[in-house]
């Protein structure tokens, strides 16, 4: 498989508590050429927020310790963060509602290189509309 | 006379999209360049993990987890599932503290076995993770007897899973990398 990533620099941010997910996922984001910070639950999330850092993207799992994917989510656009791609990661089922009352742009429940792509392609083309 | 071929294993466990096959690609060196030990050893250990996926242990994302590993990280499979069985046996561990400490508990039960089923989930650890989400059916219907039940279930697929990754990687190792040519054997 081919990665595209069109002078990538994207950043992104990857919230997730379980090791093993994190190792896959920042490797996934790796192949892309993504700049990835990780952190594991929504409440170091927030505070990368609040601390003044910007990401392009932002993928979270659901459930975590201490504060959910939609709990950061809900507070991160309420900072005024709207422009930053948010997309929720969980099987459960339930997930996609509370994601998206959240204010996720996208719910997956598997992510999956092929899926990952177009979405990094989808927040590049944000990106770069933004910026013109 | 071509001197690589390429052996593209079938699949055994149907996909709509991408055949397990596809992440196995054998570079079958002339024979003369490699060693019939280490293409035997390659062999031997596709063979397992056939088994291991077609008998369920495994599904289609271990399969994705493969297509992760490249020239930069060449040994990213068997680091997830060395980082898989360390973080797996310590939730076990917790959780059966938990069904021993807190009895009817079914949160905090629920809770450690979400995390674990979901590690299953990444690596496609497939019938452990049927087992943990027994477990997690179980809790929600309070249900003890179920639960622990569903655990020792749990416990034994995770022995069973460890033993037949282990065989896995042993025999990558014998087969060593794909690309390598060793002398000819005399």
């Amino acid at each position: 498989m081919a990665f595209q990533t069109q002078g990538s620099n994207l950043r992104a941010l990857l919230v997730e508590d379980i090791k093993v997910n994190r190792m896959i996922l920042s490797q996934m984001l790796r192949k892309f050429q993504v700049e990835t910070t990780v952190v594991q639950n929504g409440k170091e999330a927030v505070e990368l927020f609040l601390g003044g850092e910007t990401f392009d993207i932002v993928l979270t799992d659901n459930l975590m310790p201490i504060m959910t994917g939609p709990e950061a989510i809900s507070k991160i656009r309420a900072m005024g963060a709207t422009d930053v791609m948010i997309v929720g990661v969980s099987v459960d089922a339930n997930s996609m509602e509370e994601f998206k009352d959240a204010g996720a742009d996208l719910c997956v429940p598997k992510l999956k290189l092929e899926i990952l792509e177009h979405i990094l392609q989808e927040t590049r083309s944000k990106k770069n509309k933004s910026s013109a | 006379m071509p001197t690589i071929g390429f052996a593209f294993e079938e699949s055994i466990v149907s996909t709509p999209r991408l055949p397990i096959g596809r992440c196995t690609l054998l570079p079958l060196l002339d024979p003369s360049r490699m060693s019939l030990e280490r293409i035997v050893s390659r062999v031997t250990s596709n063979q397992s993990r056939k088994l291991a996926v077609g008998k369920g242990y495994l599904d289609e994302q271990f399969c994705q987890v493969e297509d992760l590993q490249d020239e930069a990280s060449p040994n990213f499979v068997e680091e997830v599932v060395t980082l898989f069985f360390k973080d797996s046996g310590r939730l076990m561990s917790n959780i059966e503290q938990a069904l021993e400490k807190y009895p009817r508990d079914f949160n905090r039960w629920d809770t450690y076995m979400q995390q674990l089923k979901g590690s299953c989930s990444s690596i496609g650890a497939s019938r452990m993770k049927n087992e943990c989400m027994s477990f997690r059916d179980s809790c929600g219907q309070g249900n003890v007897e179920g639960c622990m039940r569903s655990f020792q279930k749990v416990k034994r697929e995770h022995a069973v899973l460890r033993q037949k990754l282990e065989s896995y990687f042993q025999l990558l190792r014998q087969a060593g990398p794909a690309g390598a040519a060793t002398r000819p054997v005399m």
